[in-house]
């Protein structure tokens, strides 16, 4: 039970944007009425916001609040339910990623999605960052070497693997393997960088080396990060969506969400009444 | 009593019990045929016995090869004068007595208290021959290059042996090899002449070049059949003459005999070299004298040739069923009804496989390549009779079932993150399928593959229609070009079994080999399965999954 709202990162506070009145520049997407439903059952309800580019979004709420689902739309990952439809639009670099003309698997480069639980393929850590590149037909050895260096850098990764690059991705710890999940998705060098409860299934130490490895993440990529715990959204994000029974309740910068909420539900949630 | 029911440990002892039951039923049956089978190679002691019932004697040479009991009063009934034997039951014996153009019956039953006397002279030779099985009887005397040896008679003859099995074989190899080859490129010439004849370009002059081509190779046969002849002859030129059980001479020329063996003089280290080589023999030679006698070779590579064929056939068909099956059909009624269909073939019995191979393959799509690719051939059939491509074919379809079915098992227990994660990567439904799916599944395929294997190796009842014989005489894989001929028929181990045993005129003399061959079939069963088996294995240790 946490009673005290949670301390909040000081440099939200020197970028504070008007979260309503984003500029097409700042924006990494929108979000515009979205409703879902799995058949008859609705699970997202006229959810509208706009991301902004280059910070990282958070978003909260109770089991079952739709968090999750919200996040899958971004990459379409609900397309593989059968039952799942989707009414409104969402916009990356203002086009709607659910128009017929859109080529899935390019929105999926551009869009990196992270799995609650590390599901690293069943190759060599080498083979799994150059996946994605390999998919897109690059051969080249030199350019595909560069590649995993860097990716692996940029998932703070590097130092730990550099000299069994070519041994099982599954000899690495659960922290580590989410790491190489994450490296894998920053090897297409996507815009957006989805995170679905990253950390749910690690350990504390490895949580704290993800954490710190988001807010490097940045300076590069719009990051959108699901999670359940609430300290983390406070630590990581930039803005914090709160979410529930499928809809948007509130949405501001972190430290305001937190400190100052606007809704009685969301006030009731970040003290913990319930959730 | 019903404390200890309730304790739990009847079911112990009742699932224990079943396991034991069907273990020792498991080691019982391959004890039986490795010993019956095994035991066949074992240079048996030669022993002469001196009969007399009566005031008739009588001396019989052989092996002994089998013993019963029978009850006097039924040897009474068939009025055997057993003199003033008393007791319940007389002991006899099976003799093989060899010999078998000079006896009426090779092997004779005699009853024990008939034989006056018996021994096992050392000097009792035993010939094994190419024709009319083996012989019994004392060396008297050897003829090299027509001349009678005065000493040293045994070391003499087994040279002579040697040297009369070595002709043979370069005389085998000659009629197998250029002969062979000869032939075989005449018919070629022949056949495309007739192709071309058929398609009226046959001009003058290319028919003249295939009679100077026709020439050249008939050239090259009289030197080779001049050579043969002359092998043929010097293997002819030695004898042995033995003394038989009858008490006469008989002269045997050497270019029968395979084999001279003094079993009786034997130690235990000759004897085990002996062992090895017959059973050496057995695995490599070809059949002699209708299969009952000679090696399985040609059968041991018919069957794993066409269980290979097989596998090749029947893992891309199934695997990529059971992918749409899983990954693309609508998860529908219908959908579920094929998957009990699938399911229900495996269940069809084998022989309708063969009348639909004989039916479809054989006769509609092999009818149909012969029209279409092979009318000079006509009106003797190349792909329209059954052959090891059919029977590849059919039993591909026979085990169809078992590799899509394990494959649907494989594709659903790979997790769903994995998929997740390939797709949010960019990739298609079809990349994630190929690149991440089928590799991951591949222990499941290959479970899938030593189940069909083990189905299709021991399948004998549709080849019968589809492509098995008793008697093959070339192997589908040879020097003439194109090296694999799939339109041949070949032998197959489990067809062996029931030839030997059921369709051969001496069913006495074969029953050991049947149990041999029985006793090989299984090994090779097993030999397939275990290389699948470190297979699938050595995928696994690769794709383990993520369940930690």
């Amino acid at each position: 039970m946490i009673t005290v709202a949670p301390e909040v990162s000081a440099q939200s506070d020197s970028l504070k944007l008007d979260l309503a009145n984003l500029t097409p520049e700042q924006t990494a997407l929108e979000i515009k009425n979205l409703d879902l439903y799995y058949g008859d059952k609705q699970a997202l309800t006229d959810v509208s916001m706009k991301i902004p580019k280059g910070q990282v979004t958070a978003f909260i709420g109770p089991s079952g609040c739709g968090k999750s689902t919200l996040l899958r739309c971004i990459n379409r990952m609900n397309d593989l339910v059968d039952i799942c439809r989707i009414e409104g639009e969402i916009l990356l670099q203002g086009q709607n990623i659910y128009d017929k003309s859109v080529d899935v698997a390019a929105l999926r480069r551009n869009v990196g999605m992270v799995f609650q639980r590390p599901n690293p393929f069943p190759k060599s850590i080498y083979e799994n960052v150059v996946y994605g590149l390999r998919l897109q037909g690059i051969k080249d050895k030199r350019k595909l070497d560069e590649v995993v260096e860097k990716s692996l850098r940029g998932a703070a990764l590097w130092e730990e693997v550099k000299d069994r690059l070519h041994d099982s991705a599954f000899g690495l710890s659960g922290g580590q393997q989410q790491r190489l999940v994450i490296a894998r998705s920053i090897a297409i060098e996507p815009e957006v960088l989805l995170l679905d409860e990253p950390t749910s299934a690690l350990d504390p130490i490895s949580t704290l080396v993800i954490e710190e490895l988001i807010n490097d993440l940045k300076n590069k990529y719009t990051v959108v990060i699901v999670t359940h715990n609430m300290q983390q959204a406070a630590r990581v994000s930039d803005q914090t969506a709160f979410m529930y029974m499928g809809e948007l309740i509130e949405y501001a910068d972190t430290n305001t969400l937190f400190t100052t909420p606007a809704k009685k539900q969301t006030e009731d949630y970040i003290t913990g009444r319930y959730g | 009593m019903k404390q200890w029911f309730k304790s739990g440990s009847p079911w112990i002892w009742m699932t224990g019990g079943a396991v034991s039951i069907s273990l020792i039923s498991v080691i019982g049956l391959l004890a039986l045929i490795a010993g019956r089978g095994l035991g066949y190679f074992w240079p048996a002691e030669v022993t002469e016995f001196k009969i007399e019932r009566g005031a008739q004697s009588d001396t019989v040479i052989g092996e002994i090869y089998d013993r019963e009991f029978v009850p006097v009063s039924r040897l009474k009934d068939a009025g055997v004068d057993l003199g003033n034997f008393q007791g319940e039951e007389v002991e006899r014996l099976l003799i093989k007595t060899g010999n078998r153009e000079y006896v009426d019956l090779d092997f004779r039953w005699i009853l024990t208290t008939d034989i006056k006397s018996q021994s096992n002279p050392a000097d009792l030779a035993v010939l094994e021959r190419s024709k009319n099985g083996n012989f019994y009887g004392y060396v008297v005397d050897v003829e090299k290059d027509g001349v009678m040896l005065i000493d040293n008679k045994r070391t003499e003859l087994a040279e002579l042996v040697e040297r009369a099995v070595s002709y043979n074989d370069e005389a085998l190899d000659l009629q197998n090899g250029p002969i062979g080859h000869i032939n075989y490129e005449l018919e070629r010439l022949r056949l495309k002449e007739k192709a071309l004849a058929l398609k009226e370009q046959l001009t003058n002059e290319i028919a003249a070049d295939f009679e100077a081509q026709r020439e050249a190779y008939r050239q090259e046969y009289l030197v080779l059949e001049k050579e043969l002849f002359a092998l043929r002859k010097k293997a002819k030129r030695d004898a042995v003459i033995i003394k038989d059980m009858r008490g006469e001479l008989v002269r045997v020329p050497l270019y029968q005999v395979l084999d001279v063996t003094f079993p009786n003089d034997m130690g235990i280290f000759s004897k085990l070299g002996h062992y090895f080589k017959q059973l050496g023999k057995f695995l490599s030679d070809d059949p002699r004298e209708a299969n009952t006698e000679g090696g399985v070779f040609p059968a041991i590579f018919g069957t794993v040739f066409m269980v290979m064929l097989m596998a090749v056939i029947v893992t891309p068909f199934g695997v990529i069923a059971a992918i749409y099956l899983h990954e693309y059909a609508a998860k529908n009624s219908i959908t579920k009804m094929i998957r009990i269909a699938v399911i229900n073939l495996a269940g069809v019995p084998s022989i309708v496989y063969g009348v639909f191979g004989l039916g479809f393959f054989v006769y509609m799509l092999g009818g149909s390549i012969d029209q279409l690719f092979y009318p000079e051939a006509a009106p003797s059939p190349t792909f329209g009779t059954p052959g090891v491509l059919w029977s590849a074919l059919t039993l591909a379809i026979l085990t169809l079932p078992v590799v899509i079915v394990s494959t649907e098992e494989g594709l659903s227990r790979i997790p769903s993150s994995v998929r997740q994660g390939s797709l949010a990567l960019g990739a298609t439904k079809a990349e994630t399928i190929w690149r991440i799916i089928v590799p991951m599944a591949s222990p499941a395929i290959m479970t899938g593959l030593i189940l069909a294997v083990a189905r299709a190796a021991g399948e004998v009842a549709p080849l019968m229609l589809v492509g098995v014989v008793k008697m093959a005489p070339t192997l589908p894989v040879d020097m003439n070009f194109p090296f694999v001929h799939l339109d041949r028929k070949f032998m197959h181990l489990g067809f062996h079994i029931y030839d030997v045993g059921f369709q051969s005129p001496n069913v006495e003399a074969a029953r050991p080999l049947v149990y041999a061959t029985a006793f090989l079939l299984v090994t090779v069963i097993v030999a397939l399965n275990i290389t699948a088996i470190a297979i699938r294995n050595h995928l696994r240790e690769k794709f383990r999954s993520l369940e930690h």
